[in-house]
């Protein structure tokens, strides 16, 4: 008989870690190795309640426990902002493409993230940091709202020590204490001299700033097919069938979440 | 593959000896529409069953894709299932089903036992009604490959053809009732009542400006304003979808209460305002316009690129079905025009 394609593997929550607010990361241990790629996604089941889809921001190297960051934005999300350690949970997965590292090799990577949206992208940088001499250099510029609202306070030190790694941080509304940049994310990228020849840029974030970052990379002199997006839309089955996830003639759990901003740029309802 | 001839009494008599062994779905008439039903011996004296026709009021797919189905755990089926009287539109619908459930890198088991388990005999249409345009897409009224058995009426019997290996089982283990294959030359009959049935749909379709092949225009008028003049009637029922022999969307909902990630699965519509709703409550489509030109487009555009198949076979069921009376063909008509 085949195998349930429907049913989760257990996990449980190891720790949870609050990052701000409204944002906290669960470290997850399932009770099966679960090898991600980085920028791929998995569906998180709290029992008897649903599922959503997240995308670990750990780094694929850590094969034993899976991290995800979330925000609390709805029912879902609530229910497991409430979970504790040593609460039961399901995944499925991992689904999607993810990033295509190899791609990137010696050239710039230019990492555009806002809010919640640096989940996928600390994976990401996790993963290009691990080789970071195989990269021309890597630029990450990273909005939130308030200074309140940056995730992983505790990391942004180390990366800082990085050799290869640049970082901008800018929040729309500044408090005193803030020394870095304020206003939207898109106006580090007037900071930054790209390497328009040689380069790439990653964008994730909530979808109006997918939408403005995008078109300010634009403005900026990328071209389309440089462009890599993590799109966001409702995969709930993760496996390319339920239909939740239609972008054109893509399913972006199947054939995404990665795009280029080229292959979609001409679909109609491209934003959220 | 072989054909055969059998009179309408021994057809009775195989379906009645597969009763032993099998649930037979046969259509009966059920006010002014055929609707499939389980077959009982008894029934088969009577006149009450339909072997052409046109196709059922529920689609082929209401037997593989349930509204609702628990997917906790794949349960094998306990009897074999013959399906008889299917027809074209939805044994080419069916197509685009198992290419999404049984293809590429996951299968879905629940689809596939189901499938699996069933043979699924067509029938030639002998009445299409004014909802039916199999023939605006290309298709046929009546199956020449995909089907397990097919039957055509003729005289005072049906010519049997048979189209898959689980077809030919059939015959073989029937073999005192199927005899030898048809020495008479059976098919110019059939091609004279087929031809008829053809210009029928045809003739019905006549006033729609469209031909084969009009979905390839169909990606220039993604900003056509009669996406939204179209879709005033619409009231986001979602009956076109449910009805729809090809549309495949669910949802996953985990049962209330149980920790063991007991689940089920229900049939989805792409016209609700919900579903594609994002976490946070953004919606690539918010608008009605944008959800009903996303039907169309799906149907036309889409899986076309992502599965070579054109996601619609003329059954009109969205159109019988629409409370808005939105005729589908009109509306492609009318935007394909402009």
């Amino acid at each position: 008989m085949d195998k349930n394609i429907y049913k989760p593997i257990e996990a449980v929550v190891e720790k949870v870690i609050t990052e701000t607010s409204n944002i906290k990361t669960f470290v997850l241990k399932p009770e099966e190795e679960i090898l991600f790629k980085t920028g791929q996604f998995i569906e998180l089941t709290v029992p008897g309640f649903g599922e959503g889809p997240f995308t670990p921001s750990s780094s694929p190297y850590e094969t034993d426990r899976i991290e995800v960051t979330i925000m609390d934005v709805g029912k879902l999300t609530g229910k497991l902002h409430a979970m504790k350690q040593g609460a039961k949970v399901g995944i499925r997965g991992p689904y999607g493409n993810g990033y295509p590292v190899e791609q990137f090799y010696n050239k710039e990577v230019l990492i555009l993230g806002g809010g919640v949206g640096m989940a996928p992208l600390r994976s990401f940088l996790l993963t290009l940091l691990k080789e970071s001499e195989r990269f021309k250099k890597i630029i990450l510029c990273y909005g939130s709202k308030t200074p309140g609202d940056v995730v992983y306070k505790d990391s942004f030190p180390t990366w800082k020590k990085e050799k290869n790694l640049r970082i901008l941080r800018s929040v729309d509304k500044a408090d005193k204490g803030w020394k870095e940049t304020e206003g939207l994310v898109t106006v580090l990228l007037d900071k930054v001299k790209p390497n328009l020849k040689n380069g790439v840029a990653i964008v994730c974030g909530p979808p109006i700033m997918m939408k403005f970052g995008t078109f300010k990379l634009l403005e900026v002199g990328y071209k389309p097919e440089q462009i890599y997006l993590s799109m966001e839309r409702n995969m709930s089955c993760g496996l390319g069938k339920c239909g939740h996830c239609g972008l054109g003639k893509y399913y972006v759990c199947k054939d995404g979440p990665v795009f280029t901003y080229d292959m979609i740029k001409d679909i109609p309802e491209v934003w959220a | 593959m072989s054909i055969y001839y059998l009179t309408k009494n021994s057809w009775k008599r195989l379906l009645s000896g597969l009763t032993e062994t099998c649930d037979i779905y046969v259509l009966k008439e059920c006010n002014g529409s055929l609707s499939y039903e389980l077959l009982v011996k008894e029934s088969l004296s009577s006149d009450e069953i339909v072997f052409g026709g046109v196709r059922a009021v529920q689609s082929v797919k209401s037997f593989f894709h349930l509204y609702a189905e628990d997917v906790s755990k794949v349960k094998s089926q306990p009897r074999k299932r013959i399906i008889v009287g299917v027809k074209a539109c939805d044994l080419t619908a069916l197509a685009v089903m198992d290419k999404m459930f049984m293809e590429g890198d996951c299968v879905d088991p629940f689809y596939k036992m189901k499938r699996d388990n069933t043979v699924i005999i067509t029938s030639d249409c002998t009445k299409p009604n004014n909802y039916c345009f199999c023939t605006l897409l290309g298709n046929k009224p009546y199956s020449e490959k995909g089907f397990d058995l097919n039957i055509s009426q003729s005289k005072d019997g049906f010519i049997v053809e048979v189209g898959s290996d689980k077809g030919k089982a059939l015959v073989d283990g029937n073999r005192s009732i199927f005899g030898g294959e048809a020495k008479e030359n059976l098919n110019e009959d059939r091609v004279k009542s087929r031809e008829k049935v053809l210009e029928k749909v045809k003739q019905i379709n006549a006033e729609f400006n469209l031909k084969a092949g009009f979905w390839n225009d169909l990606s220039k008028k993604h900003n056509s304003p009669g996406w939204k003049t179209e879709s005033e009637m619409c009231v986001e029922c979602g009956a076109c979808t449910n009805v729809c022999p090809s549309c495949y969307c669910f949802l996953l909902a985990d049962i209330p209460g149980k920790d063991d990630f007991s689940r089920m699965k229900y049939q989805d519509s792409c016209q609700y305002s919900g579903y594609a709703r994002v976490a946070g409550g953004a919606s690539p489509r918010p608008e009605i316009h944008e959800r009903f030109r996303n039907r169309y487009l799906c149907k036309y555009e889409y899986r076309p690129a992502s599965l070579d198949l054109v996601a619609c076979t003329g059954c009109g069921r969205c159109i019988e079905a629409c409370q808005g009376k939105i005729d589908k063909r009109k509306v492609l008509a009318g935007i394909l025009k402009k």
